[in-house]
């Protein structure tokens, strides 16, 4: 049952109560981190299947060929790779990114930059994490079930995923396992909704709140809004799966039937609003460390917020430049053009707030800052792709070409994993009381961003020559057989970019064992989950602190001069920067 | 070996390289600049000695009056320039289909997995009789004359994808979607399906023919006598004529 | 500004109504999407109902409008008298409420058995889809309030409390009466 807490409650003891069925938002926060890596991992070793597909077609896979794929001799099948991908981009987005970013990330800081000792709605946040866990395991159950694993794609259009062309039971697990996933991102955004507005510190005004938490709070609205016309979707499709509705199947021209177009209008009306989903909270947290690491305020700070929340209204008006190649009327394709163009002014604004923030700053390129100035570079040029896609004439030639998979590839698994890595890195301290190690990071970081861009710049190129996503064996078109050595190219570089991962690993593990103890506050900045200890206590704050200031208090002259640090805690006493003299 | 897409053989597909080129050309400008920033500030504003940042928090009216000048400058330096270039394409010549072009060519497509079928009319230019041409995984057509077709399909959906004539639409089941194009030169492309329509997607290939008028009619009246030996009444795909205003 | 000021019972009561009305409009937009495929399947029929279809029983439909409409009372009674301490009188008129719930979802099940008798079922065609899918998903959430009813009407321990999870419980149930009849004026009636 909902339940709003505000009241302290005693430390849990005992294993199960503290690190199993928790409530506390730094273990569920945890408890989130590691699942969602596991399936970054998970979805990680499906892309390097793919690459070696778009590199070798015909070859068997070396060392886990004959394991994965003994009934083929090692070779991958046109369905394995088919259910390769669709699972990939399903485990990708709603079982890797969400719950690290949103799950992990979203849990753990909330609280803690908010001045609350927990969510509002502790149990309602266990809940969450424990109806993600029963997403994720009906989605493994959709790989062993007769007939196979799901096939449909990420975007799972109909008629191919209503039982007309997907028989069986895995597609019909998948379409379970995304609901199931949604009910418990829906939970989650009730919960930091909630919170955000009622849960503040004293003083904790709105124009306080540091950049990560406007992030969320703009995710979680599209959240509660959208996931559930995803979810309205995917209960349609499962009736026409299972009872034999006919939503999405036409009909004939006497017996009136389903329209196929509808189900894409329920996804994009959800989907488009989703990548926003999966930025915004991105965007928030390089907003803030851009701003740490130069050690100079976040530049333009309400317009930045202004830039969230325009982006979070225009998200469901642009949906339908997914769809343009559908048919749909002129006047509807040329308003969601204009409308898609539209959401690139905010985009810019942001964009320049981030280069505003660094230029004249005093950068410090500690490894998160690594990650977020690699995040400003491909969500460059990830976004300045997204143009190319927007324009219809332009459109007509590259959709569904692996132009568009460069481009979201630069955005989500680029800027969006590199935002990952910074948070991890910059939270690691706080979440786990270690450092992570330095030279480790920066190795990571240099092979990342490096192979990242050869891989999905590659992707923009191959996508321009004309190759279609989602192809088995390109080689059936002469026109594309060319385009081997490239992909070949791009392969190598995948393979590279996965290896480089293993290193990111050694250093969680290692850093989590081994690594330096974390003072309270290494990276010496102002947000309110670095004026407690490293790890927090369970109630996260002694006393409930006073906010005075805003998050990004750096730099100050003022209080260079009365304090003798470039940084200001958001508790510290209001009168250090009084006018007149101030107490030291 | 230069990678870009394959030559192109339409009238109006060099609007969509056009519009390519515009925005990579603009694209590239604002990344530079970007970049340039980028370099700039990791180059002379990092942490070294005494160095003190500038204390601002850029929320002066003059701040926000710059940025918003570059937002809008950039909007209409590519996004209005562009879609007043787009749009204008798309009313003039991609979406003004040539319902009373005498001189089009008709062509029926039906998708199914995982083939393409064409239907043309035979030189009575009606579709519905038993001398309509029908082909499969090849499309042949004259260059010179608009070529329009309309498309449907028998499962699921699928994208007819004609890189050389830089466009594509989608076949939907229930639904009877169109496209028009005209082949600038005589020869030989691909066409190809774009929409994932099951596991055998990327089979999903033909071609697509282009040969002077003179020489299509010459193949057209050749195969409709064929179609006419051919012609079996029995089967339901025997006649098939759609939506088109036949006069 | 921030709620830190206010005594604690109070300031709980209304981050559980801030949580609630974000739950709802979440609801909303499950329903709102709901309804845009059945105006756009409907928009799409040649006719409605499409021939040789029997039409839906307008009649018994409404009967179960007026139960639904009469467990949203009871529940608001219950409220009142929670609010004005009178556990005992609450109590009976929450299992009221529960009562009317139940006799709403079995009144459904006997429309849906008629209609599947007549030859109207979620397979029989888009018109059967429609009804089936979204009466169905109603019903759900009916039983989702009805469970949570049962649990407060079962625990509840201090007239406060019981005031405020009663509260929910009615805001809930409002809800779910408004999304009722708007199918049914919307889609039974017309
Ligand atoms: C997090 C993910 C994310 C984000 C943020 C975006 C952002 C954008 N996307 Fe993208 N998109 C996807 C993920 C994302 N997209 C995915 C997953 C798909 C494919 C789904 C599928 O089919 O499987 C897709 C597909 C997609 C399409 C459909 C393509 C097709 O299928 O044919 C389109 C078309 O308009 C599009 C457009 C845009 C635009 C205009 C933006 C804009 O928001 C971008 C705005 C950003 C900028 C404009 C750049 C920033 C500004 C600068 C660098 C300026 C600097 C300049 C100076 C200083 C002078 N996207
Ligand atoms: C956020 C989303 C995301 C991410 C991160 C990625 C990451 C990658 N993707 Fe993927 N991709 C999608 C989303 C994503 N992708 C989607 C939505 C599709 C479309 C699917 C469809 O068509 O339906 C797609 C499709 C897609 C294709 C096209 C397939 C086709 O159309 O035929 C290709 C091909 O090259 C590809 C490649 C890659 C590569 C090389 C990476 C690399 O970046 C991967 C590198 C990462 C790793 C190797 C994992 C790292 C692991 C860790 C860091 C784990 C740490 C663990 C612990 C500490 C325990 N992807
Ligand atoms: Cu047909 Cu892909
Ligand atoms: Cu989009």
């Amino acid at each position: 049952m909902i339940e709003a807490t505000s009241d302290r409650h005693p430390a849990p003891t005992g294993f199960l109560a503290r690190f199993v069925f928790s409530r506390d938002h730094k273990v569920i926060a945890k408890q989130f981190l590691g699942l969602g890596l596991a399936f970054l991992a998970v979805g990680g070793f499906m892309a390097m299947l793919i690459r070696w597909q778009m590199a070798h077609p015909e070859a068997p896979v070396p060392v886990v060929g004959r394991a994965l794929f003994g009934a083929s001799g090692g070779i991958i099948s046109p369905a394995a790779y088919t259910s390769l991908f669709t699972m990939h981009g399903t485990i990708m987005i709603f079982f890797a990114v969400t719950p690290i970013l949103i799950g992990a990330f979203g849990n753990f800081c909330i609280p803690l930059m908010i001045g609350a000792r927990d969510m509002a709605f502790p149990t309602l946040n266990a809940l969450s994490v424990w109806t993600m866990a029963a997403a994720t395991g009906t989605l493994t159950a959709s790989f062993f079930v007769p007939l196979g694993a799901p096939q449909a794609g990420w975007t799972a259009y109909a008629t191919l995923s209503t039982a007309v062309g997907s028989p069986g039971l895995g597609q019909t697990l998948w379409v379970v396992a995304i609901y199931l996933n949604g009910v418990s991102s829906i939970m989650g955004a009730v919960n930091y909704i909630t919170t955000i507005i009622r849960e503040r510190a004293p003083g904790m005004t709105w124009f306080r709140l540091p950049l990560t938490v406007w992030g969320f709070l703009m995710t979680s609205i599209l959240n509660a809004l959208f996931v559930p016309v995803l979810a309205a979707g995917m209960v349609l499709l499962f009736f026409d799966r299972v009872f034999g509705t006919q939503f999405f199947i036409a009909g004939s021209t006497i017996k009136g039937g389903g329209d196929p177009i509808l189900y894409q209008h329920l996804f994009w009306l959800f989907g488009h609003p989703e990548v926003y989903i999966l930025i915004l909270p991105a965007w928030g947290i390089v907003s803030d460390l851009l701003s740490f690491f130069a050690r100079k305020p976040a530049y333009g700070y309400r317009v930045t917020v202004g830039t969230f929340v325009a982006v979070t209204a225009l998200s469901s008006l642009v949906y339908g430049h997914h769809m343009f190649t559908t048919g749909m009327s002129p006047l509807l394709g040329e308003s969601f053009m204009v409308l898609t163009m539209i959401i690139s002014v905010p985009a810019v604004l942001l964009f320049l707030n981030w280069l505003g923030t660094l230029w004249r700053g005093a950068m410090h390129l500690d490894t998160p800052m690594l990650y977020c100035l690699g995040l400003v570079f491909t969500f460059g040029v990830g976004g300045l792709t997204g143009l190319f896609l927007a324009d219809i004439t332009a459109d007509m030639y590259l959709h569904d070409t692996y132009f568009v998979v460069g481009h979201f590839h630069l955005i989500m698994a680029a800027a969006v994993l590199l935002a990952i890595f910074a948070g991890v890195h910059f939270w690691f301290p706080k979440m786990f009381g270690r450092m992570m190690s330095e030279p480790l990071g920066k190795l990571h970081f240099w092979l990342t961003i490096v192979t990242l861009n050869i891989v999905f710049g590659g992707q923009l190129l191959i996508g321009y020559a004309g190759m279609q996503r989602r192809l088995y064996d390109p080689s059936v078109y002469e026109f594309l057989r060319p385009l081997l050595p490239l992909n070949r190219i791009i392969s190598n570089a995948a393979f590279v970019l996965g290896a480089s991962q293993l290193i990111f690993v050694v250093n969680f593990f290692w850093s989590l064992a081994r690594g330096h103890v974390a003072p309270q506050n290494p990276w010496e900045v102002g947000t309110l989950e670095w004026t407690v200890s490293s790890p927090p206590p369970h109630d996260n704050f002694d006393e409930i602190p006073v906010v005075a200031h805003g998050p990004h208090e750096l730099g100050n002259p003022l209080v260079r001069e009365r304090l003798g640090r470039d940084w200001l805690a958001q508790s510290d006493a209001a009168d250090v920067l009084a006018p007149d003299e101030g107490t030291a | 070996m230069p990678i870009g897409p394959p030559r192109d053989a339409s009238l109006d597909g060099h609007l969509v390289d056009g519009a390519f080129r515009y925005l990579t050309v603009a694209t590239a400008i604002c990344l530079a600049i970007v970049v340039l920033v980028m370099l700039v500030a990791l180059l002379f504003h990092r942490q070294r000695g005494a160095r003190v940042a500038h204390y601002t928090h850029g929320d002066r009216r003059r701040d926000h009056v710059l940025t918003l000048m570059v937002a809008i400058a950039m909007f209409l330096g590519i996004d209005a320039v562009l879609a007043g270039r787009s749009l204008g394409h798309l009313e003039t010549r991609f979406w003004r289909y040539p319902d009373h072009d005498p001189n089009a060519v008709r062509v029926e497509v039906t998708a199914r997995q995982w083939s393409w079928t064409f239907r043309l009319a035979g030189p009575d230019g009606r579709f519905g009789t038993r001398d309509d041409v029908v082909t499969l995984n090849e499309l042949r057509v004259p260059t010179g004359r608009p070529i329009y077709l309309k498309l449907r399909s028998k499962d699921v959906i699928h994208s007819l994808y004609l890189p050389s004539f830089r466009t594509k639409i989608d076949a939907v089941p229930g639904l009877t979607t169109r496209l028009w194009f005209e082949a600038r030169e005589a020869g030989h492309t691909e066409l190809g399906c774009a929409q994932h329509c099951g596991v055998s997607h990327y089979k999903m290939h033909g071609d697509l023919y282009a040969t002077p008028d003179a020489d299509w009619r010459a193949w057209q009246q050749r195969a409709a006598d064929d179609a006419r030996l051919r012609f079996d009444a029995k089967s339901d795909t025997a006649l098939e004529a759609w939506d088109w205003d036949q006069g | 500004m921030t709620s830190a000021a206010l005594p604690d019972a109070r300031r709980d009561a209304a981050t559980a109504t801030v949580g609630m009305t974000i739950f709802l409009g979440a609801t909303t937009m499950l329903f709102a999407a709901l309804f845009f495929a059945y105006a756009v399947m409907r928009a799409q029929a040649p006719a409605w109902p499409p021939a040789g279809q029997a039409p839906l029983p307008r009649g018994a439909l409404g009967v179960n409008t007026l139960v639904l409409l009469a467990a949203s009372l009871a529940l608001r009674a219950a409220r009142a008298a929670a609010r004005r301490d009178a556990l005992a009188s609450a109590r009976r008129r929450a299992w009221g409420a529960l009562a009317l719930g139940v006799g709403f979802l079995a009144a459904q099940v006997i429309v849906w058995r008629a209609l599947v008798g007549a030859g109207v079922g979620p397979s029989s065609g888009i018109y059967g889809s429609v009804f089936f899918a979204i009466s169905g998903l109603h019903a759900l959430h009916v039983v989702g309030g009805l469970m949570a009813l049962a649990l407060v009407a079962t625990f509840w321990t201090r007239g406060a409390s019981a005031a405020r999870r009663l509260g929910l419980c009615a805001l809930y149930w409002d809800f779910v009466l408004v999304v009722w009849l708007l199918f049914y004026v919307g889609a039974c009636l017309r």
